[in-house]
């Protein structure tokens, strides 16, 4: 691109020499504004250099999109893209690292190279610009921690690297750049300016038919439309409500498989539909042709609770509307009730601050014992000085390191190592805190492993409650939220399982550190987990456990990490890994079915299949492929021919001898069925509940916030502020839920709040149901028993 | 006549001065590996002593100077001998056999890793008896004349070493190398006396006024004081390993202070800021290295 085609914002980067200046620069321009065309220039003056550059971006798309870009863009040179924590085994097709003279990565992936840092000291050094898009990640509570901990190490290890940091929206930019010790630039310049309106509803009821007009409206004019709404529940709805008034409609969230997610958006690229209806998955990154997007909700979920959309989110979400070369227009409709003012304050770009959470006590820990493990850090001072250059300490929002080294060193994280000739104590990481680092998880899901795997009781454990106690850990995602209304079909999955944990209640909430829905949540991933060893089929999974595919992957991926963490506590160390091995003629330890487990969940094999695994040289991938041809576990294989073995494709006939034997040789120790479980499955009951209210409504209720406003009531908590009036016919709620005709929430909420003494004797006498012996999903849901003793 | 502003290599240009950093293959220091991928950002060029360039696996993507390794002939148990006229560097080891170093194996290493080559040469440390110091100069210089008469590849610029304890010396050492095809010359053995500078100026000098046109390079000082004033004096290049030496022992050139107990990034941060300061190489201005505070004179003087 000439001088002359640049954009005026772009002009005037370049006119600064900011991106040739030798300074860290902190770039805040708006969504389609020409950033990334300013990266690729920075990248540009690298590579002329001989130099290597990389680009860090939190989303897989984006990098994989770039990738594909760039290829052309940069194609004197080879780039690559690096997604995810790791290269999985078998689809390695990446650049190698020290080819690769543009690097795409997620954070994740460069937190890994900078955890094993000598391992990468061939490329590491010469990378001379890194470039941060979408920045205020470094806010996310989740990922941005490890963010920041991995660019902290990087611009240690690398002090010559400059950093670019990119974001659209950034409320303290001015901060960031001095934490960097760079300049900042700001442009509200966009090529094609976003109008942003408010369209009013006054019944929430109303919502779907007032974004249909909207939508209606923008089609009519030749554009497309983006509905952004909370939940991926809502998405599937209203796009079905939009598709029922005629217009061509799809959903789209992470809960989608990958290419289904890649499919609809080719249809929407295409044109053939007029308007996706999408969670935060397409808030960054993706470029649409949108001319309209919508913000339906206002409210988002965070974990917790639902709480406001941040105007950052809301602008980023705008943002993707009226993209250079895909539309020439762009605009905002924001949904808002008649009754509230609360969204004007979205119609200006007064962002939030961008604040770390790394001083967070699970964030700082594992940050700490990762400095340990690596051996960038040794000392308690050390630490200190690494981490008093984040950007936690420098928004003096560092608790004092000393307090983390304590707790790391009390956990059995770290320990302190004596030095001969009066040198001063070093800090190690014991073998517990090397597993979390190498497998990249928290420290408290490696402790939380340890504890349980520990006890005696561990030794009975069914793979299922291997897999409860698994999903327990900090690092296995997603959690599965359960809905009051799939518990009866959870219940049939139960019923399944065998569970030598979920037998006594008290000792499964003590070992899983949860109760109530938090457990039905892991009740949930767990059933997941083994339907997919059982069927080896993520779609299939999906369709039995009402679980997204993408959920199912994700989970899968996440519990990788966490087993292979439980694998190595449990493996032997010292004298008794010295040992040699004898001749195993027990059933399998807890040691192997963990191992077995593991290798199940990588591939999505039973515990018949698994088996082949037990010989050498029979990785997951083959098991699978001698299980499609009906050798399925090892006796299978100890009685087929060669000949038959060595007809699979890759399967030399010698080799096909040699795998025979083996399972030969096994099958005195180990049998087809040595992982089987026996026992009986477990019992569920859905316990009984007073018909005048439907139970988990009034629970709901429970929760709601009710404010008086003149005659009416304002009930907010829930995902949408509602009005409750008093009219002719008694109170009504301006939810869908009572435009159906049922007693709402929202409803019960302001019964509650008024003192209505029946409702109050119901949630008294939903406190104190009793239970049977087996397990009560329903109780378990409504969370009864905390509800009793509180 | 004056000499060149610059120096053609097999994998490019060195320009002039310029500050050569040491560095090391092998386990035993550490902290070179670290450093070590930096230096094509700050350096024109690398310095490797034939002992370490024996244990390089992968060659720095900059000019390679290589020197003889003649130094170790100040180490304990090591002699020079005269063997058919040229010098040969004899080490003994305190367990094992001896190993000697010859003209003949410098020069075939040096074709075959080296852009930048230096004859062999043998160093005469203070309070070296005149005859042993006279005969150490004179085989210096027939090593010099038999490598120059030997080199085989073109395109390897080759630098005659002079060894000498006194402008007179030294001016003697520099008159047998005029007209006789070196590419430069190299002036050893002033590490040792650095503290007086007057006595390396004079030498350098000397070494100068023999030989006019060809680049002087001076071994192992490194100081940023001592370096100033030896370009200030005409010299081409010098190399040292003070930068990373010091910054193993918490030694800064750029501030007073630097914390006590450094960490290995740290000491890689350090390594960096001192090669910075010492060679004024030009880095990023968001680089992360302590070059703050004026230059601390004081600053033990560099080893090579």
């Amino acid at each position: 691109m000439s001088p002359l085609s640049l954009n005026p914002a772009q002009l005037d980067v370049d006119r600064r020499g900011l991106l040739s200046c030798g300074f860290h620069c902190v770039l805040q321009m708006p969504t389609g504004s020409g950033k990334t065309w300013l990266a690729e220039r920075a990248v540009d003056e690298v590579l002329a250099r001989g130099g290597r550059a990389l680009y860090l971006t939190p989303l897989r798309a984006q990098a994989d999109e770039l990738q594909e870009r760039w290829l052309e863009r940069f194609a004197a040179v080879p780039v690559g893209a690096y997604s995810g924590p790791r290269a999985r085994a078998g689809t390695r097709t990446e650049v190698p690292y020290h080819r690769a003279r543009v690097l795409i990565m997620t954070p994740e992936r460069l937190d890994a190279c900078t955890r094993w840092w000598r391992s990468h000291w061939s490329w590491l050094p010469e990378v001379e610009l890194v470039v941060v898009d979408e920045f205020h990640l470094l806010a996310d509570p989740s990922r941005g921690p490890r963010l920041e901990g991995t660019l902290g190490r990087l611009r240690r290890l690398n002090p010559l690297a400059r950093v670019l940091a990119l974001s659209a929206t950034l409320g303290n930019r001015e901060e960031l750049a001095d934490w960097l010790g760079g300049v900042e630039y700001s442009s509200d310049w966009r090529p094609i300016p976003l109008h942003w309106r408010t369209v009013r509803y006054r019944r929430a009821q109303d919502k779907p038919e007032v974004v249909s007009d909207v939508v209606r409206a923008c089609v009519g004019g030749g554009g497309r439309s983006l509905v952004f709404v909370q939940s991926r529940r809502r998405a599937e709805s209203l796009a079905l409500h939009l598709a029922a008034a005629g217009l061509r409609a799809r959903h789209h969230h992470a809960g989608l498989a990958g290419p289904v997610r890649r499919s609809v958006e080719q249809s929407f690229r295409s044109g053939a539909l007029d308007v996706l209806v999408a969670t935060a998955t397409l808030e960054m990154g993706v470029n649409l042709p949108v001319r309209q997007v919508v913000l339906y909700d206002l409210q988002a979920f965070d974990g917790v609770d639902y709480r406001p959309l941040p105007v950052w989110s809301a602008w980023q979400r705008g943002g993707r509307a009226g993209r250079p070369g895909l539309d020439d227009r762009g605009e905002v409709v924001l949904l808002a009730p008649t009754w509230s003012r609360e969204a004007d304050r979205y119609l200006t770009p007064r962002f939030e601050p961008i604040r770390s959470a790394l001083g967070q006590p699970a964030a700082l820990a594992e940050q700490v014992v990762t400095e340990v493990a690596t051996g960038l850090c040794r000392t308690e001072g050390q630490l200190t000085r690494a981490l008093g250059d984040s950007l936690a300490a420098h928004q003096r929002r560092l608790p004092p390191i000393h307090g983390a080294v304590r707790t790391m060193l009390d956990a059995g994280m770290l320990a302190i190592r004596e030095r001969e000739d009066d040198r001063a104590p070093q800090l190690v990481a014991t073998r517990l805190g090397r597993i979390a680092v190498r497998q990249m998880l928290a420290p408290e899901t490696v402790l939380r492993l340890a504890r349980s795997l520990e006890g005696p009781e561990a030794q009975h454990w069914t793979f299922f409650d291997l897999l409860l106690v698994a999903c327990a850990t900090p690092d296995a995602e997603p959690r599965l939220p359960v809905d009051f209304e799939e518990l009866d079909e959870l219940s049939l999955l139960l019923g399944r399982e065998r569970s030598s944990l979920l037998t006594d209640l008290g000792r499964a909430e003590a070992t899983l550190g949860c109760s109530g829905r938090p457990l039905l949540n892991l009740v949930k991933m767990a059933v997941c987990m083994r339907t997919w060893t059982r069927t080896g089929s993520v779609e299939e999974v999906a369709e039995e456990t009402g679980a997204y595919p993408f959920e199912v992957q994700r989970l899968r991926e996440s519990l990788e990490r966490v087993l292979a963490a439980a694998q190595a506590i449990v493996a032997p160390v010292g004298e008794e890994a010295a040992r040699p091995t004898l001749v195993v003629t027990d059933e399998p330890d807890l040691r192997e079915r963990i191992k077995a487990l593991s290798v199940m969940v990588e591939a999505g094999l039973d515990e018949e299949v698994v088996t082949l695994t037990l010989l050498p040289g029979i990785g997951p991938a083959l098991a699978r492929r001698l299980a499609l041809v009906g050798l399925s576990d090892i006796e299978e294989l100890a009685v087929a021919e060669p000949d038959d073995v060595a007809a699979i494709r890759g399967i030399a006939h010698g080799r096909a001898v040699s795998l025979v034997a083996a399972a030969e040789d096994l099958l005195p120790t180990r049998s087809a069925w040595c992982f089987k479980e026996s026992g009986p499955t477990l019992r569920t009951t859905q316990g009984t509940w007073p018909p005048e209210v439907e139970p988990y409504r009034l629970f709901r209720a429970i929760e709601l916030k009710v404010t008086k406003r003149g005659a009416a009531w304002l009930v907010t908590g829930g995902s949408d502020p509602h009005r409750v009036e008093r009219t002719q016919a008694g109170l009504a709620c301006d939810c869908p839920d009572h435009a159906r005709g049922r007693t709402c929430k929202h409803l019960l909420a302001v019964r509650l709040a008024d003192g209505d003494p029946r409702l109050q004797q119901l949630v008294d006498q939903l406190g104190h149901t009793a239970t049977t012996g087996d397990l009560d999903l329903h109780a378990l849901w409504l969370d009864l028993s905390r509800r009793a003793s509180a | 006549m004056s000499p060149p502003t610059e120096i053609q290599t097999r994998r490019g240009v060195v320009p002039f001065p310029a500050y050569l950093p040491v560095t090391t293959f092998g386990k035993k220091y550490p902290l070179d590996d670290l450093v070590r991928p930096y230096l094509p950002r700050l350096a024109p060029a690398v310095m490797v002593s034939l002992h370490y360039a024996r244990q390089m696996t992968m060659p720095p993507r900059i000019p390679l100077f290589i020197d003889s390794g003649g130094f170790a002939a100040l180490f304990k148990g090591s002699r020079v001998e005269e063997q058919r006229g040229l010098g040969v560097l004899v080490v003994q080891p305190e367990k094992g056999e001896a190993e000697t170093l010859t003209p003949s194996e410098v020069l075939d290493f040096q074709e075959r890793h080296a852009d930048v080559a230096f004859t062999l040469d043998f160093p005469v440390p203070p309070g070296t008896e005149p005859d042993e110091a006279e005969r150490r100069l004179g085989l210096t210089v027939a090593n010099a004349l038999w490598a120059v008469r030997n080199r085989r590849r073109p395109d390897l610029r080759l630098y005659a070493c002079v060894q000498a304890w006194d402008a007179e010396s030294a001016r003697r050492c520099a008159r047998s190398y005029a007209g006789q095809g070196f590419d430069g010359v190299a002036i050893g053995g002033l590490v040792p006396r650095a503290r007086d500078l007057d006595v390396v100026l004079e030498i350098v000098d000397a070494v100068r006024s023999e030989l006019p046109d060809l680049p002087i390079h001076v071994f192992g000082l490194g100081n940023p004081t001592t370096v100033r004033a030896l370009f200030e004096r005409g010299v081409q290049s010098v190399d040292s390993s003070s930068y990373v030496k010091l910054a193993a022992s918490g030694i800064s050139w750029g501030r007073e202070q630097v914390p006590r107990d450094l960490s290995p990034p740290e000491r890689l941060r350090l390594a960096l800021s001192n090669l910075a300061i010492a060679s004024g190489a030009t880095v990023g201005l968001g680089a992360q290295l302590w070059l703050g505070g004026a230059v601390r004179p004081s600053s033990p003087a560099g080893g090579g």
